[in-house]
């Protein structure tokens, strides 16, 4: 995928990926932007920048909450933790991605025909 | 850190963390630099979402910590009360009533006072009067007419005549205050009608025989139908075409009239400046003043002194504005009563203060505690202003109710008379008043202890965990309040002593004539079929009178044109013979036509001469009685009988004179509260023919009962009148008790209210007295009873600790006897017989507050000399 495409479909499910990010434990912001690339072998195009607006709305709406600690490389980093409410957001909208995804692939798979009328 | 120190800190993080990776891949460490930056895209906007998020986060947090700690706080404040529900209950008790009542009274003086008229330009109305010699009086036609030619401050002047006038459409005739008004009279007022119109131009001329109605007349006598417009009424004996209906509650003037007429001006009218019969009614042009109305009404009443000196020497104009002139006194009464109800929450507040100081002092150990694990003191003081603002809250809501209740008391006890009174309700206005006072209090009566538990020595408290560390600091602040309940007390009970002694005083006055047994009722007779109806008038009352006297049940009657509690006409003009007859030499005296009789079946003792007779007949010798008062007016240090007088009627070229006859003892007729003024009397047989104009048809029948207070010859009289002239309306029939009663309604009501006010105000100070001296007598039991155990006597202990009250006793009176002084000078209009710094009121007064004080201050030093020295050392 490329260009506007990408970047439009990206702002909608951004949210949804952090917080899988995060689901494996705490994690500095520049941690969540490796783990991206690395699970996606870097085929997700994603500016750094984006990231943090996300995590700071959803640091808001008390779906992580963070807290400063000691990186990898000592120094300060601020670390994000999933809280039991983004936990259930995250099964909510995986739950919304799969019956959203297994209905396009009905729709996309079927193989289509005249009607008998036509 | 601050939102935007942890922004900068993480994307910094961020981007070296990718340098770092960049050059571990290979890049040198420019290139490195570039690539991260190029990877992080927008960083300035990145920085700038970020911190609007952050700090937005921020506020939310605060706002979420700052009401889940009021939430804290309150629940606190509630377990609190609930734990002390006597104490809770106590302190919102008190306060709901101080409150409820001072709501009341706030709601009252709303709708009386504050509340504009309910006219278009309400605040552009005003009313003008003749004022002769100081006095505002009723306007001539003719100076209104110049007025309204020469004035520019108005954009309308209206006039109005007020009289009672006979209305008959059903079987029994009705009588009524009526008016005949100009044209412009409603719209000057900008009160359009509710049904039909009002009059217009061209029916303000002579005789248009058109009236409008009030919708309390319309309602009885049409039952409120619409239809009634367009048929006819008859007014005095003569149709009228009904062309409207005012709205209810339409008294311009709170004369409570309910019909009116078109003054229709004759242009002799038009020139009378000698007849002051007319209330004139004035629109200000918008941006007008009333002062600037009044220099300009001045200067044209100067000119018409040039002008017209026969008529207007020695009159001026007054302009005043109409809410003020209707408002009145009322606006004093019932500030008077909103000062004496505050005082008494005020006093109210004082107790609850000391209610919570006392609960500070047993609290201070948990305060003390909570500083220790790092309560700030501010948290403390709030804590305890919110377990206030609770209880102010309780006291609102509970005083909302007692106000509703108080409104429903106050307008069913209060006098009548009191214009728009009826119209008091609980509404927004009055629940914000409620609400502000609430708040008001709660600040008051917790402010005090609140920053003496912040101010608390910690580790006195914790040391020795009791009260004794506090003991001398919180007195102080007791000590004070108690002072002040004590100051405000005493003044509420100067102003209560200063109306009771008013109340003594009004009820010794001799009237001037016996009240037993007498009872009056007025009788109007209808227009004259013919001619001017004078002779047809004096036989109609002539044998009205000779009825009543033939009866058994009356012991003796006569008629007058007045009796006294009523209002008599006045005769400006009055001046012996001998005199010029000049302003400076006239009289202003009341006066009343009497049959023979009149001053026998009052009882008003004769001081001189004779009383009018039988033979006092029209071609007989012109005579009257006079009063003591305008005996010594008129012939000061002479004897008056014989002498001569000219009044009401002929000419100054050709007087006619009047024979003193008799001399009457004076007479309290307007009410015993007011002076006893000039007064004559004059046979209704020799009255000038106008006289029956003047007093429009009217008499009063006096009659005095053989056995009884009078109350059983209503039924007599009413068969009496039926007899004579059976379209004659007997009206305003009472005892003159029962009238006494109602002309002194309002001062006996305010006499009541402040009375009980006082004693609600004294009773609660020295519940305030009494709680402060018991706490202190607490305080010290152990002492007692070491100095009883070494030998003092009872009397030396009680001594000892009443001493400690004594100040703040002392302090209070002094303070409130020279507030008193002050305050008592509101108090002014409503004594009578008595000034309003009253030393023997004053002193009664600090004595009985002294003497209660004082027992409130003995008792409970007393009770501690009885305990036994080994409890109170031990226990």
């Amino acid at each position: 995928m490329s260009g506007d495409q990408s970047k439009d479909w990206l702002h909608g499910t951004l949210d949804v990926l952090v917080l899988k990010a995060l689901s494996g434990g705490p994690r500095h912001g520049y941690a969540v932007a490796r783990w991206l690339e690395d699970t996606t072998g870097d085929r997700l195009q994603i500016e750094d920048g984006s990231l943090y607006p996300a995590l700071y709305r959803m640091e808001r709406k008390k779906w992580v909450e963070a807290s400063w600690g000691m990186s990898e490389l000592g120094r300060k980093a601020k670390l994000y933790r999933l809280t039991p409410r983004g936990r259930k957001q995250l099964q909510l909208e995986t739950s919304d991605w799969n019956d959203y995804v297994s209905i396009v692939s009905l729709v996309l798979l079927t193989a289509t025909g005249a009607g008998p009328d036509r | 850190m601050s939102v935007d120190e942890e922004v900068d800190a993480e994307l910094d993080f961020h981007v070296a963390m990718r340098i770092h990776e960049y050059i571990a891949r290979g890049l040198d460490p420019e290139a490195a630099r570039r690539a991260a930056m190029t990877k992080f895209g927008d960083l300035g906007s990145t920085m700038t979402t970020c911190r609007a998020l952050g700090y937005q986060r921020e506020r939310e947090m605060q706002r979420h910590e700052y009401l889940s700690e009021l939430m804290q706080d309150i629940r606190l404040a509630m377990r609190q009360l609930r734990r002390l529900p006597v104490f809770g209950c106590v302190a919102v008790s008190i306060l709901a009533i101080g409150i409820g009542t001072t709501t009341a009274i706030f709601s009252a003086a709303e709708a009386v006072v504050l509340r504009p008229l309910p006219y278009a330009h309400a605040d552009r109305l005003a009313m003008v009067f003749d004022r002769w010699h100081d006095v505002d009086g009723n306007a001539a036609a003719g100076n209104y007419a110049e007025w309204q030619r020469r004035s520019t401050s108005f954009d309308q002047l209206a006039a109005a005549d007020f009289g009672n006038m006979t209305v008959a459409s059903g079987d029994s005739p009705e009588r009524v205050v009526g008016a005949q008004v100009t044209a412009n009279f409603f719209t000057t007022l900008g009160v359009r009608p509710a049904v039909g119109r009002v009059f217009t131009a061209a029916e303000d001329h002579p005789n248009p025989n058109v009236a409008v109605l009030s919708d309390g007349l319309w309602r009885r006598d049409f039952g409120g139908d619409r239809d009634a417009v367009g048929k006819t009424i008859r007014l005095n004996g003569t149709s009228y075409l009904i062309v409207g209906v005012m709205p209810a509650g339409f008294d311009p003037t709170s004369s409570g009239e309910e019909l009116w007429t078109p003054a229709g001006f004759t242009g002799e009218q038009l020139t009378d400046r000698d007849n002051h019969h007319y209330v004139v009614i004035g629109l200000l042009k918008p941006g007008a003043t009333i002062d600037r109305a009044q220099s300009e009404l001045t200067s044209i009443a100067r000119d018409m002194e040039k002008e017209y000196p026969q008529t207007n020497t020695g009159y001026a104009v007054h302009v005043r504005s109409q809410k003020d002139v209707i408002v009145g006194d009322n606006r004093t009464w019932l500030f008077l009563l909103l000062g004496a109800v505050g005082s008494v929450l005020l006093i109210a507040c004082g107790n609850v203060a000391n209610l919570l100081l006392a609960r500070g002092a047993s609290r201070a150990k948990e305060f003390a505690i909570r500083t220790a694990i790092g309560a700030g003191r501010g948290r403390i003081i709030r804590q305890l202003m919110t377990e206030n603002l609770v209880l102010g809250a309780a006291a609102a809501v509970l005083g909302v109710g007692v106000a509703w209740a108080g409104v429903r008391l106050l307008v069913a006890a209060a006098p009548a008379g009191i214009p728009r009174l009826e119209m008091t309700r609980i509404d927004g206005t009055a629940l914000g008043f409620a609400l502000m006072i609430a708040i008001v209090c709660s600040v008051i009566f917790g402010l005090v202890p609140a920053l003496r538990a912040g101010s608390t020595d910690l580790h006195g408290v914790i040391k020795e965990g009791t009260r004794t560390a506090m003991a001398s600091t919180r007195d102080r602040a007791r000590t004070a309040l108690v002072g002040i309940e004590i100051a405000v007390a005493l003044m509420l009970l100067v102003g209560a002593g200063l109306l009771i002694r008013s109340a003594i005083y009004v009820a010794r006055i001799n009237p001037g004539f016996e009240m037993d047994g007498l009872f009056t009722a007025r009788v109007a007779l209808g227009q004259p079929a013919q001619g001017d109806g004078v002779a047809e008038a004096e036989q109609t009352f002539d044998r009205i009178v000779t009825a009543l006297k033939s009866r058994p049940e009356i012991a003796a009657a006569a008629l007058t044109s007045q009796a006294p509690l009523g209002f008599a006409g006045t005769s400006n003009g009055l001046v012996p013979e001998g005199r010029p007859r000049t302003i400076a030499y006239a009289i202003q005296s009341q006066l009343r036509m009497v049959t023979p009789g009149y001053l026998a079946a009052m009882h008003i003792p004769l001081v001189a001469g004779r009383d009018i007779s039988d033979a006092d007949v029209r071609g007989a010798m012109r005579v009257i009685v006079v009063s003591e008062a305008l005996a010594r007016k008129a012939w000061p240090n002479e004897s008056a009988i014989g002498k001569r007088i000219a009044c009401c009627e002929g000419t100054d070229a050709d007087p006619r004179w009047k024979t003193v006859v008799g001399v009457a003892a004076d007479v309290h007729s307007n009410g015993p509260t007011q002076d006893v003024g000039p007064e004559f009397y004059l046979p209704m047989a020799q009255a000038p023919s106008d006289a029956w104009m003047w007093v429009s048809r009217a008499m009063t029948v006096v009659a005095r009962a053989r056995h009884g207070d009078g109350a059983a010859l209503a039924p007599v009289i009413r068969a009496v009148v039926k007899d004579a002239d059976p379209a004659a309306p007997v009206y305003q029939a009472a005892t003159m008790k029962e009238q006494l009663r109602t002309n002194l309604a309002a001062t006996r009501f305010t006499l009541i209210l402040l009375t009980v006010l006082g004693g609600a105000g004294l009773l609660l100070a020295i519940t305030g007295v009494y709680s402060v001296i018991a706490y202190f007598v607490s305080l010290r039991t152990p002492e007692v009873a070491v100095r009883m155990a070494l030998g003092a006597t009872a009397f030396d202990v009680v001594a000892l600790l009443s001493w400690q009250g004594a100040g703040a006793i002392i302090g209070g009176l002094v303070a409130g006897a020279m507030a008193s002084l002050w305050v008592t000078q509101f108090l002014q209009s409503f004594l009578v017989g008595v000034r309003p710094r009253d030393p023997v009121t004053m002193i009664a007064s600090i004595g009985v507050v002294a003497l209660v004080a004082a027992a409130a201050t003995v008792i409970p030093a007393r009770r501690a000399t009885g305990v036994n020295p080994a409890t109170a050392l031990h226990g």
